[in-house]
């Protein structure tokens, strides 16, 4: 038994071998697979974000009174938002339908003489809606505003506003709210989803399109042996990359890990064995790369960013969608690396996901090793 | 052909070469599945699963003055649906607790005494604890929560300073008015976002890992020995795609309006016009790929290389003026962005020629330079 244990291995890591052969041999394609999780990891911690300020606000104010221009001032002054341009009614009007400016602000005429006489004048903001979520901030910040100047009035007039009702907000994990605390754990998901999955299928869907599938069939090596073979390597760049995007994270945007380390790994073992799988059985199924290509980047890609909690809420989706997203792999690691990485979570926590994980992986394993045996009858 | 004029002959090599790479693209039925059912589960997915809008929080309540007056506000707090209850907790250690274990993503905390507190006018505290892990959606329940707190706050003011004979203060009110998308809905704001992403992803990535495998298998060596000029022969094997680009845009706005009932206020003309500009670039893109790759994994990754930075700085899923200003200014070199500002301009402010000629002239000028540098190389490796 330890005689043919001994061949196996040799086997394997023969193939293995000539494997990691073929990636040293075509660096550019390392380079790429390293290069892109440090690029995006950049890119999306500095640039997404959805909080907008200095939003760009014509105002046409009808009033030009002392109070109005107080009013204005209390837009423009935090930084929430900045004029578009000193303009009048006409020209306010002109630059917000032609899109220079997000926002309309119209004080009406009277306005200081009603805010005098106790009646409360009607301010009219129109808003740009293509855009909801920059929409919703606008409403929310010019409510607020508004609120503020009318309050700080009522005080100066005399009148006590002083709120009875206080919320006290505590926020755990992520109090300034980062974004790329939230985002780093389910980038790791997609990125080695990128990698897993579609260098895999593109690399044996490759051996097929030239035949040199075939050639392996006819050496002694088992169908076993090729698939470990081929896929150890690409666990190992997947491994790499789950490192690379923690350590830029944990470097460069300060994201915390709370918990154990080790957990983080074993999250990502799973996970690149769940995708190492599917991606072999997309190169088994479609043999062609192109095909591949775009069978992985909708079975693989697209599930991982959308249905796994990575940048929008799962809660929040339709629920054919909700019943979808418990078959893809990236929703339970997303909450494994959140809970790990932000909360601190142990396995006592998060046991379901992992179970969760090594069931789909060990599933589209076992499909993927059945196709590949009927494609060698 | 014998003794025909070049242009002549010119036209009748592209057009033969037109019927070959149609011909082979529509007989492949995988990638035809690929080039006209995955655009439109994309959008369907992206339609169904993207919502800025968040609701449905899960939240722990924890009610410690199970007075009428706390059941009310809790009652009249979650009404709206923006948070729904889903643990009900003892005190803030317990909620805290249950957010820990994933079971609520925030929490409200009502303090003994609470109801009579408010009743006799002595200050009162509501205690929310949160879920940062996503800021977002923090913010959001956040927001709720204060906004509830704050109209009853406003309007206990208001009630007391009648009762004590005193004019209510003139405070001024907004009246909001939202143009071009008034219940703010995420599809309408997302499918011209998803065109632009879809038309890097089924033209960039395929003509580059294309390409790529004809060099792999050889076939296009073949075809330059025959007297075909390589730039001619590069026009017919994107006209395909140009083809195919036209009717996956169609095809997305058609599922856009039936499916998500997105408006579409502009003209089709002249979205098509944008489309043909903006796939010089994407169809560029894919060549200059497929010059500097050896094989299609290259290609792949290449393509995606390009396509994910892309797609994250066109102010698709996030407004660009949220970036910082440097990021700003790297996305006027990014061709997604100006299609997918006309395309939204198009679609859902029913903008004409004269409102997105900047953005059509820009993509134009990006296109033809693309373009001619992936020719360039193309001509110059295959010389």
């Amino acid at each position: 038994v330890k005689r043919r244990l001994g061949h196996f291995l040799v086997r394997v890591g023969a193939i293995a071998a000539k494997e990691v052969l073929h990636i040293r041999r075509d660096p550019r394609t390392l380079y790429m697979a390293l290069v892109m999780p440090v690029l995006m990891l950049l890119l999306f911690g500095f640039g997404v974000s959805f909080d907008m300020d200095h939003i760009p606000l014509a105002v046409a104010d009808r009033d030009g009174t002392r109070a109005s221009r107080e009013l204005v001032d209390a837009f423009v002054a935090p930084g929430e938002f900045a004029l578009a341009r000193r303009a009048g009614p006409e020209e306010a009007g002109d630059l917000f339908r032609r899109g220079r400016a997000l926002a309309l602000l119209v004080v009406p005429r009277d306005y200081e003489r009603d805010l005098s006489r106790g009646a409360g004048p009607r301010l009219q903001l129109l808003v740009d809606g293509a855009d909801p979520v920059t929409a919703n901030q606008i409403l929310a910040k010019a409510d607020a505003i508004v609120r503020s100047v009318g309050l700080a009035r009522a005080r100066r007039a005399g009148l006590s506003a002083e709120p009875p009702l206080q919320v006290k907000v505590y926020t755990l994990y992520n109090p300034e709210a980062r974004s790329a605390e939230y985002l780093v754990p389910g980038l790791a998901a997609y990125l080695m989803a990128i990698a897993a999955v579609l260098l895999t299928a593109l690399t044996v869907a490759g051996e097929w399109e030239r035949g040199s599938m075939e050639q392996l069939f006819a050496s002694p090596v088992g169908r076993l042996d090729i698939i470990l073979g081929k896929l150890l390597p690409y666990l190992g760049l997947g491994i790499l990359q789950l490192l690379l995007v923690v350590g830029v994270g944990t470097a460069v945007f300060d994201v915390p890990i709370q918990g154990s380390p080790l957990a983080v790994f074993a999250f990502g073992f799973l996970f690149l064995i769940g995708m190492l799988g599917q991606g072999l059985l997309i190169s088994v199924v479609t043999k062609n790369q192109l095909v591949a290509t775009q069978a992985g980047a909708l079975s693989a890609l697209l599930p991982s960013m959308l249905l796994s909690g990575m940048l929008f809420p799962l809660e929040n989706m339709p629920l054919a969608l909700r019943v979808l997203s418990y078959v893809v792999p990236a929703r339970y690691l997303v909450r494994g690396l959140r809970g790990v990485m932000l909360k601190g979570n142990g396995l006592g926590v998060l046991w379901p996901d992992l179970l969760a994980m090594a069931i789909l992986a060990l599933a589209i394993l076992a499909v993927a090793t059945g196709r590949f045996k009927r494609r060698l009858a | 052909v014998i003794g025909g004029r070049r242009p002549g002959l010119a036209r009748v090599q592209f057009a033969a070469t037109v019927r070959k790479e149609v011909l082979q693209t529509v007989r492949d039925r995988r990638v035809m599945f690929m080039l006209v059912a995955a655009p439109l589960i994309q959008t369907i997915l992206f339609g169904f699963a993207v919502d800025f809008d968040v609701d449905r929080i899960p939240t722990v309540v924890a009610d410690r003055d199970r007075s009428p007056e706390s059941r009310e506000h809790l009652r009249r707090l979650l009404a709206d649906g923006t948070l729904r209850r889903t643990a009900v907790a003892g005190d803030a250690a317990e909620a805290e607790r249950l957010i820990d274990r994933w079971d609520a993503a925030a929490a409200v905390v009502l303090p003994p005494g609470f109801g009579a507190d408010l009743a006799a006018g002595r200050p009162a505290e509501v205690q929310v604890v949160l879920d940062g892990s996503d800021p977002n959606r923090s913010n959001v329940a956040a927001g709720a929560v204060s906004r509830y707190f704050g109209e009853v706050a406003e309007s206990m003011m208001r009630d007391r300073l009648e009762r004590q004979g005193l004019p209510s203060p003139a405070l001024p009110t907004v009246a909001p008015r939202l143009w071009y998308n008034p219940s703010l809905r995420t599809a309408p704001f997302m499918v011209p976002g998803i065109l632009s992403m879809l038309l890097v992803i089924v033209t960039t990535i395929v003509t580059a890992m294309g390409l790529s495998r004809e060099r792999e298998v050889g076939t296009l060596e073949q075809v330059m020995v025959t007297p075909i000029q390589p730039l001619w022969l590069l026009a017919a094997k994107m006209t395909p795609f140009v083809f195919i680009g036209l009717f996956d845009v169609l095809l997305v706005t058609t599922a856009g309006s039936w499916i998500f009932d997105i408006p579409l206020r502009g003209s089709l003309l002249v979205l098509f016009a944008g489309t043909l500009v903006y796939l010089l670039s994407t169809l560029g893109v894919g060549l200059l790929i497929s010059t500097v790759s050896s094989n299609q994994q290259q290609s792949f990754l290449a393509g995606f290389l390009f396509a994910l930075p892309a797609i994250l700085l066109s102010g698709v899923m996030t407004p660009i003026g949220a970036m910082p200003a440097w990021l700003q200014a790297v996305t006027y070199l990014n061709p997604l962005r100006y299609f997918a500002e006309a395309a939204r301009a198009i679609l859902l402010k029913g903008a004409g020629f004269a409102d997105v000629w900047f953005q059509l002239v820009a993509l134009l000028a990006f296109g033809l330079a693309i373009l001619g540098l992936a020719a360039a190389r193309f001509h110059k490796r295959m010389a």
